[in-house]
């Protein structure tokens, strides 16, 4: 009877995925959904400059203080070091430059804190990375979207291919390429500067993911071991017992 | 009046500790006649072990419960900040979060498969009513519990799921608007909704135990049932429980906490909403709410009625008429192996629930509400086809024995 059932669950469960809305968002690979890795120091600090320079000035990472690089590999001091060239303390939280009146003032709503977006969107990591990607030139509407705004983009919005229903009150922040200048002279081209923030805020979202993926791997193989332990004493113990 | 048996003289506590303390709580009784002794029909399957492993997760759930409610703030202001300090400063809070949370899911997995296991064998069958309505009981308080829990972390899906869910009482006549409004403690899922949740989601784990150890009894009066659904008479059919079913029941522990632990430490997520890791905003509503994954046969069942009076009432007939089944199910043969009919039926049954399931996650429009229908139909046509089919079905011999 178990047979069946699992079966009939494989049947039946692989068609029983969660509607997506209308959006299709790219898949990417992201070395962190591997079973083991560890955070790449230098994207995360090419991620966290992006990040502070860009996003900080409307958005806010209020779960994530300095302190929190170290579980990146950052040293104190180095995270120390961090924190003073923005002016703030080790423990002091990212806030936004901007407050939230201003906020609603230009873009009538308050900018949504950072911290765990990239468990907030469906697709996470890539949804933040196909977003910045999804503005178009001069953000013009494309042909095929065009029926959907007759009268063009309605007053403070922006055409976005990736977000639903396509009108952003976000103004495009990637404008162009040199919008930062990295620690490790890698080129701050537009792809590469959204790639590290996707990247970048995987981390601010659960910073304990390595954490979880190194413990988890000990966790798994003591059970392994113990449920295979556990079968063969159940066998020796069942010998006797008579069909 | 019966007059109590009489126990002679206390043995002494110096030269036999136990047995002083025995003549006073009988836990030899408890323990040697309950988990040791106790005896278990030798040919059970591994479909057998999910009840013990459904205790596991409910002590899980206590367990893993208890530490998360030192962290939590119940306050609409904190509650959704608290979850994130779990996560991010409080030591090993991710991991006792993550249990929890897939542990919910896991709990429904194992109490789901128990109860087709049941339904397969006829183990709701005399003389065992009242075990099976006690588990109905206990379903029943599960799904109020999880949906409460759910409530905690305040996040959109949480405020919306809270909203539509409390919003169905508003469909009994005359008092449902006010029953509602007293539900929430307010004129909307506020402050007060949240702390009485959360008082409530903190001590329902503690009356499903109580139920459970009443499930116990009620077990232990008959003992279990087994694969051929047969009375057992023969000494030689029993085993002691203990170490046949204990070992059994560790081992099948190993098995269930791979992909439990494989989900904590891996995919922690993926049965969640992502949705529910935006706060709570009263103003903005989300573009589906859709409640957790143990919940969508009865949602399903639930919107596939065009009035909502009708719907609600389907969908919690869809549940109670789980205590009448034994009233239905009329014969005497209790495992689906001896009953061509109903084996038909239970696949059809099982099939239709994931079906519904699956139609539960859908927009509620188009081919998915017809989908969803027919499925519902098929769902009561189930139980209410049980009084004829157990009559006029023509059972295969019955074994003698194991």
């Amino acid at each position: 009877m178990m047979r069946k059932l699992l079966l009939t669950a494989a049947l039946v469960l692989p068609t029983a995925s969660f509607a997506a809305g209308s959006v299709d968002i790219p898949t990417r690979d992201w070395d962190f959904e591997r079973i083991q890795s560890d955070w790449d120091k230098d994207r995360i600090l090419r991620g966290y400059t992006v990040a502070t320079q860009v996003c900080l000035a409307c958005h806010g990472l209020k779960y994530i203080s300095h302190r929190d690089l170290m579980r990146a590999d950052f040293t104190e001091n180095e995270a120390k070091k961090l924190a003073a060239d923005l002016g703030v303390k080790l423990d002091d939280k990212l806030l936004s430059q901007m407050d939230d009146q201003t906020s609603v003032e230009i873009y009538g709503k308050v900018a949504p804190d950072l911290s765990v977006m990239n468990k907030a969107r469906a697709g996470g990591a890539n949804y933040v990375w196909a977003l910045l990607h999804g503005y178009t030139e001069g953000d013009k509407i494309p042909e095929k979207y065009k029926k959907y705004f007759p009268d063009g983009m309605p007053t403070g919005s922006y055409f976005n291919k990736y977000f639903g229903g396509h009108a952003i009150a976000m103004p495009n922040p990637i404008t162009g390429p040199e919008l930062v200048e990295y620690h490790d002279g890698t080129e701050a081209s537009v792809d590469n500067m959204i790639e590290d923030v996707a990247y970048f805020m995987q981390f601010t979202a659960e910073p304990e993911l390595k954490d979880r993926q190194r413990l988890g791997v000990y966790v798994l193989l003591y059970l392994f071991i113990f449920t295979i332990l556990a079968y063969f004493v159940k066998r020796h113990i069942w010998r006797d017992v008579k069909k | 009046m019966k007059m109590k048996k009489d126990r002679g003289p206390s043995p002494d506590i110096l030269k036999d500790p136990a047995g002083w303390v025995d003549y006073r709580l009988p836990f030899k009784w408890l323990v040697n006649d309950h988990l040791i002794d106790y005896p278990t029909p030798k040919n059970l399957s591994y479909m057998w072990n999910f009840g013990s492993l459904a205790g596991v997760a409910l002590l899980l759930q206590i367990v893993t419960g208890l530490f998360l409610a030192m962290h939590y703030k119940g306050d609409v202001t904190l509650a959704f900040d608290s979850i994130q300090h779990i996560m991010r400063n409080v030591q090993g809070g991710w991991l006792i979060r993550n249990m929890h949370m897939v542990g919910a899911s896991f709990f429904f997995i194992v109490v789901y498969i128990h109860m087709f296991r049941g339904l397969y064998y006829g183990s709701y069958k005399s003389p065992r009513e009242i075990l099976w309505g006690l588990g109905v009981i206990i379903l029943l308080l599960m799904m109020a519990t999880a949906f409460m829990g759910y409530v905690l972390p305040w996040g959109q899906m949480s405020y919306w799921g809270a909203t539509v869910i409390t919003n169905l009482l508003s469909v009994i006549p005359l008092v449902g608007d006010d029953i509602v409004i007293w539900l929430w403690g307010g004129y909307s899922v506020g402050d007060p909704t949240l702390t009485r949740f959360y008082a409530l989601h903190f001590v329902l784990p503690f009356v499903i135990a109580a139920v459970t150890m009443l499930h116990l009894v009620a077990l232990h009066t008959h003992g279990s049932n087994n694969p051929k659904g047969i009375d057992l008479k023969k000494e030689t059919d029993f085993i002691p429980f203990h170490p046949y079913y204990t070992m059994k029941d560790i081992f099948g522990l190993g098995v269930y906490l791979m992909p439990f632990l494989f989900m904590v430490f891996y995919l922690p997520d993926a049965l969640g909403h992502p949705d529910n890791y935006i706060p709570a905003d009263p103003l903005v509503t989300p573009a589906h709410i859709v409640p957790e994954w143990y919940f969508l046969p009865f949602y399903a069942i639930l919107r596939a009625i065009p009035s909502k009076e009708l719907g609600v009432l389907a969908m919690f007939a869809s549940i109670l008429i789980l205590f009448i089944l034994p009233l239905l199910d009329r014969s005497k043969v209790r495992s689906a192996s001896y009953r061509p009919i109903y084996q038909q039926m239970f696949w059809i049954f099982a099939v239709n629930a994931l079906v519904l399931g699956w139609c539960g996650a859908q927009p509620a429009e188009g081919i998915y509400v017809i989908i969803a229908r027919v499925c519902t139909f098929v769902y009561f046509a189930f139980f209410l086809s049980l009084p004829l089919v157990s009559r006029i079905e023509k059972p295969r011999p019955l074994p003698k024995g194991i």
